[in-house]
């Protein structure tokens, strides 16, 4: 899983990037070229809106290839809720028919349709390794869904398992167990990084230099009125140890004094009022972040190989910055501010100039770590990877990928050691844990009352609420299951919940398990392009490696127009 | 229901889907988010139905007269002023390469056709601002989306939406946020019940002596220096401001400078053009900056650039700039910026004689950005600043909002799904997903918010991974909002009829019990108690004039202030004698009184007409924070890439 951050492309053709401009601005051409380097699998079932609405969102960005496996043959069902089918289609391979229409879309992209049965398609050895992203929707034959798993994992490829029917949907994300993001793309106010309770020896003498005679007649207006507020916090913080025996201040009262300290500096002038703004933002000590801290703990960490990711020997490097320095290298970016040109510029550089030696120091450890795991020199770190890593070391992330949780006829529903905290959601009332459960139940019906498929192209698999004749019964029995996934969670978590609440849930569940009958395994147009833009996003930050994905399953209750996100 | 209809009746229930099928929606439109919206409505059967709708919500400003020209058949109707560009086609799917230049509303609608040929689709290419897009217009609609990139189209809409009491479905993107708003009339905020954010200028001494950051000096070279060679340059720029803190006689000092500069301009197309222009803003006028000491005495003064010098002997640099500029994602040399800098000049002085009298800078427009991005870069390396790509510069310069798929096709969906709850919400409901019981069901901490059949502010921010998608209460009308506070309410002309302002203001005094008090039109106030020289004129002498789009406003100058009354004007068929020449409707206006004031706000930002403008950082910001923080001010975004700081 190496992490790359390739060299702006030079020479893209200006009319690809202008009709990419827009999403260039947001991924960057390193993002881009990942995605033109993926090839997408569709293994679409059921009625297979939720999928193709996904792959619209991907091939209009530019995604590099796509295939849909779907042996399903175009209905009139299909005409009314698919876009991108024509009347033509009818009695054709949805397969290729949508295929046909996506590729209309964006003729830089390449799709392709397969319309074997996905039974005999999985059959064969290393049927999904040309791909490296895959989609499949529901519902499908529960014990190939673990296969297709148990493959996606060995290979290590990202994997998005979706239901979507009526106004309800889920999907649940499948990632290698390490799955590093460096470029986390941070809310921009998150990540100044202006180290005023540990300046260093430039940065003091600078400050020295433009406060001098702050306080006294000696300075005019003018200047006090132009001093960066870096410059005055810093100035009057050297005041308040002065007083304080040495401590900066910590507590919120201290902080508050520290402000009063800074406005008797002045009472009107621009620069005194942004100090004051920034006193409580900008005097935080430099503690890292939980992500951070378990990045520092992760076995990979300290188990570099010549082959290892070169996100954990920067990692590993990035530690032992902060192990000798108690602090992480500097971003070195300072914020828009009040001042003259000149000082501003000046600022700018003694910021850039430190971030650069912290830059040097963690290079030349990733260099010697190179060399103590015989790291081959074609697959030696490049120094802009390093900056990129540095400049967003507080930020980085790490989403360990858990398997999907399948429902297989006959083995017992279980959810191991997220049993605890799935069963906490419960009781929590923003939480989406009783949609889930119904889409448990959900697939556990079709699991145990699906017949073997039969030729006219139907796959055997028994929807709960498709016919009429069965549909009260459907309603009993889905509830019943869903009720029965509950008491076992609460008997696997060790713990149970009182009166009335318990009936309350239950009662909710039921109330959620009718409605998933009445769709009948129906997709709503609407709500299968919104589940598809939901996905179609994930897709982007997995394959982009930029933004936090989702860890693991998200769910969408159209209903209250909400989404709940569950690490299974 | 069997065939096509299948999932749409199981997911919606028999009534919906036949209400949905039956109903007549209008969006605005057909950018990033229209695109998405018109496959969702089109997929979802809106404006399928044969049967023409009948009005069952009872708005009390429809009277039959009125309504006789109202076509309600079942469809959907498209307004879009724009034509397809390229770097629509990463998003705007209903488009192809082949489409490029034609109007985006007629693509649409043919693309969307093809779906499904039992919808009724009507495509207007055509700016939402013409006068026939009346009130009675709007009142024909069950319901209206919009699906803009600009402030004012969507103020305006808001306005005609509130006037004709149809619910609007509000929406915007950037980059990966969005944001979805229900708005209908006395029940909920309006678009304009918050101010907005205002775009940044910067001082003029910033800009044109004092540059500190990369942004002054591209302000610079797209608001000063290219319009003053290639523009009209009468105008100044709305980004660059004389403020308080500029000194008066350098302000004086700099017109003199860009006076000289006109002169300049004389020698366009000649040889020498460019040395000359570069010389004048690179060497001349930074010199003449170096010598006013007083300004250098606590910062570093600029270093001026003799053209000769820097071009030095390497052969013929203006081809050269046209291969440089094509390198846009890397950083120019200063004698890069130079080669780029005299190819544009060439190529934009070849337009102009070529009969482009003005050329106007436009971030799409290569041969202007190559300009601008060489132009800002030689002054900033003066200033010892950064230098920067044309690609990243073209963003700053553009005020471009990043764009993408998944975030439009995610904001239309939820703009539609809010359709439904509203379209539950007025009608009486039997059974199906959105009966009042479920809608309440789903965790709302006991809340029952039944606005608007319980539709839901809903923030999207889908780089967010925790709360992708995130709703909140819909709240209640601002009472202070000067748009949605008034009464709106219609006065009716006979058709052939003439009424006097004087008539008006008799109607209005006896049907309303009007004292004191002041009529405006869209071109200022026509009557006050002051002002009584234009009764006898006739209303169309004053401007008013039925079926458009402008408002009569009536202001109430007693102490205990009536609310203030908004009229639209319609026209009336005189079918018998007693039609009276002009009457108000619907005839049992109320108005309440004003709700007591707070201390006045800064009105200008909330004037329905005033355009404001933004800065589109500020925006993500904001919208950010106050989806984090739950405030309730809303906040609506641009969709595509609006030049805020060229409208």
């Amino acid at each position: 899983m190496e992490v790359q951050v390739p060299p702006p492309l030079q020479d893209i053709p200006t009319a690809k990037e202008k009709k990419y401009d827009r999403q260039l601005r947001l991924w960057g051409a390193s993002g881009q070229k990942a995605l033109e380097e993926t090839h997408v699998l569709l293994i679409n079932n059921g009625s297979g809106v939720t999928g193709v609405e996904t792959l619209k969102n991907l091939v209009l960005p530019g995604v590099g290839q796509f295939t849909i496996l779907d042996s399903h043959v175009v209905s009139e069902a299909d005409l009314g809720v698919n876009f991108f089918l024509e009347e033509e289609s009818l009695g054709q391979f949805r397969a290729e028919e949508t295929v046909r229409c996506l590729c209309e879309l964006n003729p830089g992209v390449q799709g392709f349709a397969l319309t074997e049965p996905l039974e005999t398609f999985i059959d064969k050895d290393d049927v999904l390794k040309p791909y490296n992203l895959i989609l499949v929707s529901a519902p499908l034959d529960s014990a190939i869904l673990a296969r297709i798993q148990l493959y996606a994992n060995a290979l290590q490829i990202p994997t998005f398992y979706f239901r979507s029917t009526g106004f309800y949907s889920s999907f649940s994300v499948l990632l290698p167990t390490a799955f590093p993001i460096v470029d986390t793309h941070p809310d921009p106010t998150s990540t100044t990084d202006l180290r005023l309770l540990k300046p260093w020896p430039t940065l003091s003498e600078f400050v020295r230099e433009k406060t001098k005679g702050l306080g006294t007649e000696s300075m005019n207006q003018h200047d006090k009125s132009h001093i960066p507020y870096v410059c005055l916090l810093l100035h009057y913080l050297e005041q308040w140890r002065d007083k304080n025996g040495g401590k900066n201040p910590e507590t919120y009262k201290e902080k508050s004094a520290f402000r009063e300290l800074v406005r008797e500096g002045d009472a009107n002038e621009e620069n005194f009022d942004e100090a004051c703004a920034n006193v409580l933002k900008a005097l935080n000590p430099p503690t890292i972040s939980s992500t951070v801290r378990n990045i520092f703990a992760a076995p990979e960490i300290d188990e570099l190989t010549t082959s290892s990711p070169s996100f954990w020997l920067i990692a590993n490097a990035i530690r032992q910055f902060y192990n000798t320095h108690n602090e992480l290298p500097l971003p070195g970016a300072v914020p828009d501010m009040k001042a003259q040109s000149a000082d501003y510029i000046e600022l700018q550089n003694i910021y850039k100039k430190k971030a650069r030696q912290d830059c040097a120091e963690v290079v030349e450890t990733v260099r010697q770590l190179e060399k103590q795991t015989d790291r081959p020199k074609e697959h030696e770190i490049s120094e802009k990877e390093i900056e990129n890593f540095c400049k967003g070391a507080a930020h980085i992330s790490l989403v360990r990928g858990r398997p999907l949780q399948i429902v297989e006829a006959g083995k017992p529903i279980t959810f191991g050691d997220r049993a605890k905290a799935m069963a906490m959601e419960l009781t929590n009332p923003e939480s989406l844990i009783g949609l889930y459960i119904c889409f448990l139940a959900w697939d556990e019906y079709i699991a145990t009352r699906s017949t073997p498929s039969n030729e006219n192209g139907d796959n055997g698999l028994k929807i709960p609420g498709s016919t009429d004749k069965d549909y009260k019964t459907d309603e009993t029995k889905l509830i019943d299951m869903a009720h029965i996934i509950v008491d076992n969670l609460l008997k696997e978590a060790n713990t149970s919940i009182d009166e009335p609440e318990s009936s309350e849930i239950k009662a909710q569940i039921a109330k959620q398990c009718k409605e998933l009958v009445r769709a009948g395994g129906g997709e709503l147009h609407n709500l299968a392009s919104l589940t598809g833009g939901m996905i179609s996003q994930e897709v982007i930050k997995v394959v982009t490696r930029q933004y936090v994905p989702v860890d693991n399953t998200c769910l969408f209750d159209g209903i209250a127009s909400r989404t709940y996100v569950l690490r299974i | 229901m069997p065939g096509r209809d299948r999932f749409i009746g199981q997911s919606l229930g028999a009534s919906l889907t036949k209400r949905v099928k039956d109903s007549r929606v209008l969006l605005v439109g057909a950018g990033g988010i229209g695109c998405e919206v018109l496959k969702n409505l089109v997929c979802c059967s809106f404006g399928s139905g044969s049967t023409p709708a009948k009005d069952s919500s009872t708005s009390e400003t429809e009277s039959n007269e009125l309504n006789t020209s109202n076509d309600r058949k079942p469809e959907i109707v498209v307004i879009d002023l724009d034509t397809i560009d390229l770097s629509n086609l990463n998003r705007q799917f209903l488009f192809r390469k082949q489409h490029i230049k034609k109007p985006k509303a007629f693509v649409a609608k043919e693309t969307a056709s093809q779906f499904n040929p039992s919808v009724s689709i009507d495509a207007h290419h055509a700016s939402i601002f013409d006068k026939q897009y009346s009130v009675d217009f709007f009142e024909s609609f069950d319901l209206v989306f919009n699906a803009l990139d600009n402030l004012a189209a969507r103020r305006h809409v808001n306005r005609m939406c509130l006037a004709a009491n149809v619910p609007l479905i509000e929406s915007g993107t950037t980059g990966f946020a969005g944001q979805v708003q229900a708005i209908q009339r006395g029940v909920t905020e309006c678009y304009d019940c918050n101010s907005k954010p205002v775009q940044k200028s910067f001082p003029i001494c910033t800009i044109r002596s004092t540059p500190s950051q990369p942004i002054h000096c591209i302000v610079w070279a797209k608001s000063y220096l290219f319009p003053e060679l290639f523009g009209t340059s009468e105008e100044d720029a709305s980004d660059v401001v004389v403020t308080e803190g500029d000194n008066a006689e350098e302000v004086a000092k700099l017109k003199e400078e860009a006076e000289a500069l006109k002169n300049i301009r004389g020698l366009l197309g000649k040889d020498e053009f460019a040395q000359e222009v570069f010389n004048k803003v690179f060497h001349d006028d930074i010199e003449r900056l170096r010598s006013m000491s007083e300004m250098w005495q606590s910062r570093q003064p600029p270093t001026s650039l003799k053209f000769e010098e820097l071009k030095g002997e390497q052969g013929e640099i203006e081809s050269q700039g046209s291969a440089i500029s094509l390198q846009d994602q890397g950083i120019w040399s200063i004698r890069e910026n130079l080669a780029v800098f005299c190819h544009s000049l060439s190529v934009l002085s070849k337009r102009v004689q070529s009969g482009e009298n003005v050329i106007e800078f436009d971030k799409d427009d290569k041969d202007t950005l190559d300009f601008v991005a060489s132009a800002a870069n030689l002054r900033s390396h003066i200033f010892g600043i950064n230098l920067h790509s044309e690609w990243e510069i073209k963003q700053m310069a553009g005020n471009i909002i990043p764009a993408i798929a998944t975030s439009n096709a995610l904001t239309a969906s939820l703009c539609v799904l809010e359709a439904f709850k509203i379209m539950r919400g007025s009608q009486t409901y039997t059974n199906g997903a959105l009966a009042p019981s479920s809608a309440s069901n789903a965790h709302t901490n006991g809340h029952h918010d039944d606005l608007m059949g319980g539709a839901r502010m809903v923030f999207l921010q889908s780089h967010n991974t925790e709360r992708m998608v995130a709703t909140q209460r819909l709240v209640g009308p601002n009472p202070e909002c000067p748009v949605c506070s008034p009464v709106y309410a219609k006065l009716a002309l006979q058709e052939g009829s003439l009424p006097t302002l004087g008539q008006l203001v008799d109607l209005l005094k006896e049907k309303l019990g009007y004292d004191e008090f002041s009529i405006t039109t869209d071109a200022g106030i026509i009557f006050d108690p002051d002002l009584d020289d234009n009764l006898e004129k006739s209303l169309a002498e004053m401007g008013i004039e039925a079926n458009g789009n402008g408002f009569i406003r009536v202001a109430d100058d007693a102490d205990e202030p009536k609310a203030d009354l908004a009229l639209s004007v319609s026209s009336q068929k005189g079918t018998s004698q007693e039609t009276p020449a002009m009457q108000l409707l619907p005839t049992d206006i109320t108005l309440p009184l004003k709700p007591i004031k707070a201390p006045v706000k800064d009105d200008a930002t909330a004037m329905p007409g005033t355009k404001r403008k933004r800065e589109p950082e500020e925006q993500i910001d904001a919208v950010f924070k106050k989806a984090k923080l739950g405030e309730q001010e809303v906040l609506v975004i641009e969709d595509d890439g609006a030049i805020l700081l060229d409208d």
